[in-house]
């Protein structure tokens, strides 16, 4: 299963490429971006065709056995996710090549650099068994990308260094919990972590290692009350750069849990603190009542699309923690949803901010007239967002909806509904402006932006109702298996 | 549960005050280079908790010496304390010195943007005039 380790190591060493090329003057830096991605997407699709036909493999690095050295955990679940990212980001930087030229003359270089390097990190995190090499992914992801978000607009620097102190914050008391962990059970392997700990689930410091654990990926991932970093951090940044962290890192923190939550979390720690899962499903609740209406404030789309995802944290968290297999197998089909349909908006509103240079309400009019292509694909992810049928979103969403009635957690299903309730209502303010409000400045470029900037759009829109078709596979190849252990 | 093992641990109580410590100049300290060292000593604290529970009474470095012909030194993990803490230590330093550099490059941005670094005062600057440009930027 070497394909594995490729699928993290291609764009990690593609982003020193980068930098080399670029010391050396090249302008080739697009290029070796875009072949690191294709090569590490080409390689997980390799290695989820392998563990979909062969099961979960543990891929050993270096070939030092599992409780010493560092080991891979590839299942299905993983797999899928690497795939996903690794496209998702492939797709998202195809078309910027002139965008990135333009905005950064002499620095492309690093952009790219630092692209490939968030990129190779959300990969490693989805795919490592060792909880001491997590943290180490989590800081590689959450530097380059902290460094990216501040090439963006004029107020990203202070965005950005609000997100730093948060996010380091959170990584520091994931650090901690990990060490608690450490004492307690003397390895970092999370399967050989995951077969020890049942034997002392009720210790005081295993609690504690969990809850410090639990909050830290929770600020990481923007769970309110710890969302104050997202809005600001995803709002600013540079449209390609937020076209790969608003869709990934979100995800890549809520599979995280759902990993902890299935193999770590002993049963017996949950039931002896039952408070637990019930403050996190309020939480979730509140970041999706959050969410929703803060869009409602909004008056540009990207704004708009920020407090969408923070929602959308608020799904995939409550599902988690509903505790019953309805609603874990809709976060896991969130966690892919989300990831491919946030990922097809911000492609959307990418193509639009390169037309129009901003995203502001008033400047979308006419857009359905100027940008007839961008404004489908944006469409199709409103569409999916607000889960009609056979999108994706409406899918995963449906799960959560029938695990929150299995558990009687009536206000969030509640806020689910309303919270798609909303996203009808933003998405088609949005259109109503594009649609039938005409934009008659002069000098505005007219026509739709280059064709390869819409075939990666008009690839991932399309992907949208092929992974809702893919449900019942998914459920059954992806989700069940992964929660046969939890019977 | 049960607290008192936790009374004669010293050092976990040091550890707990300093990183109270950090995460007070964090929340609390409006200037943005007093919230980085507050970030700092907050970091620290973990690292110091890392060390020390790798220590144990009366163990030596952990450096494998030939065993003699009494049986002493060779592998015999009693003996040492436990190396792979602070292992991984050295690795977060190295996160942490990191995380300063970015954190430091982005002040000096915000410096020259905005000639200041008090937190209240950007935001004031950035809530009168959205697109910053009136700003005196200092080179």
């Amino acid at each position: 299963m070497h394909a594995a380790l490729v699928a993290v190591i291609a764009p990690l060493f593609g982003a020193f490429f980068c930098v080399f090329s670029g010391w050396a003057g090249g302008k080739r830096e697009h290029w070796i971006a875009l072949t690191a991605l294709a090569l590490s997407a080409t390689a997980a699709l390799d290695a989820l065709l392998r563990v979909l036909k062969g099961g979960p493999q543990t891929y050993l690095l270096g070939n030092w056995p599992a409780p010493f050295g560092i080991a891979y955990t590839l299942d299905p679940l993983a797999c899928a996710l690497v795939f996903l990212i690794a496209a998702g980001a492939l797709l998202n930087l195809w078309g910027a090549r002139r965008e990135i030229a333009h905005r950064y003359p002499e620095k492309d270089h690093t952009f790219y650099a630092l692209y490939l390097l968030a990129a190779a990190g959300h990969m490693g995190m989805v795919v490592t068994g060792d909880v001491f090499n997590f943290y180490v992914l989590i800081e590689i992801t959450a530097l380059s990308c902290y460094a990216l978000i501040s090439m963006g607009s004029e107020r990203s620097e202070l965005a950005s260094l609000n997100y730093l102190l948060l996010g380091a914050a959170g990584a520091s008391l994931y650090l901690l919990g990990v060490g608690f962990l450490y004492i307690k059970t003397g390895t970092l392997n999370l399967p050989d972590m995951a077969a020890i700990l049942p034997a002392m689930a009720t210790a005081p410091a295993v609690g504690a290692a969990l809850a410090l654990i639990l909050l830290g990926v929770a600020v990481k991932m923007g769970l309110f009350p710890f969302h104050g970093w997202l809005p600001g951090a995803y709002g600013e940044a540079p449209a390609v750069a937020a076209g790969l962290v608003a869709p990934m890192t979100t995800k890549v923190m809520a599979y995280v849990l759902v990993r902890f939550q299935v193999s770590l979390f002993p049963p017996e720690f949950l039931r002896a603190a039952p408070a637990l899962p019930q403050i996190m499903v309020w939480l979730s609740v509140a970041a999706i009542l959050l969410g929703a209406v803060m869009a409602l404030y909004q008056k540009n789309l990207r704004r708009m699309l920020c407090f969408i995802v923070l929602a959308e944290v608020g799904y995939m968290a409550g599902g988690l923690f509903l505790g019953n297999r309805d609603a874990l197998t809709g976060t896991v089909l969130h966690i892919y949803a989300d990831l491919a349909m946030t990922l097809c908006v911000f492609m959307a509103a990418a193509n639009i901010e390169r037309r129009r240079g901003s995203l502001a309400f008033e400047k979308l009019r006419g857009l359905f007239g100027t940008m007839p292509w961008t404004m489908a694909g944006l469409t199709a992810g409103a569409l999916s967002m607000i889960g009609v049928p056979p999108f994706c979103g409406f899918f995963s969403k449906w799960y959560l909806i029938k695990g929150g009635m299995a558990a009687g957690h009536w206000p969030f299903v509640a806020a689910l509904v309303l919270s798609s309730l909303v996203n009808v209502l933003l998405f088609f303010r949005v259109f109503e402006i594009a649609f039938f409000e005409k934009d008659e400045r002069p000098g505005l470029v007219a026509g739709d932006v280059s064709a390869a900037r819409l075939v990666p759009l008009a690839a991932v829109a399309l992907s949208l109702p092929l992974l809702g078709l893919a449900t019942g596979q998914i459920v059954e190849r992806v989700v069940v298996p992964l929660l046969a252990p939890l019977t | 549960m049960d607290f008192a093992p936790l009374l004669g641990k010293a050092n976990f109580w040091a550890y707990f005050f300093i990183m109270l410590t950090g995460l007070y100049g964090m929340a609390v300290k409006r200037n943005l280079v007093k919230k980085i060292i507050g970030l700092g000593i907050f970091q620290t604290a973990i690292m110091l908790f890392y060390v020390s529970i790798g220590s144990k009474e009366g163990a030596t470095i952990p450096i494998l010496t030939a065993a003699d012909a009494a049986g002493r030194g060779g592998i015999d993990a009693a003996a040492y304390i436990n190396p792979l803490p602070h292992v991984l230590m050295l690795t977060a330093i190295v996160v942490s010195v990191a995380t300063l550099g970015v954190a430091l490059a982005l002040t000096l941005r915000l410096w020259r943007r905005y000639g200041t670094l008090e937190e209240d005062e950007i935001l004031a600057r950035l809530r009168g005039d959205p697109g910053g440009e009136a700003c005196t930027p200092r080179s």
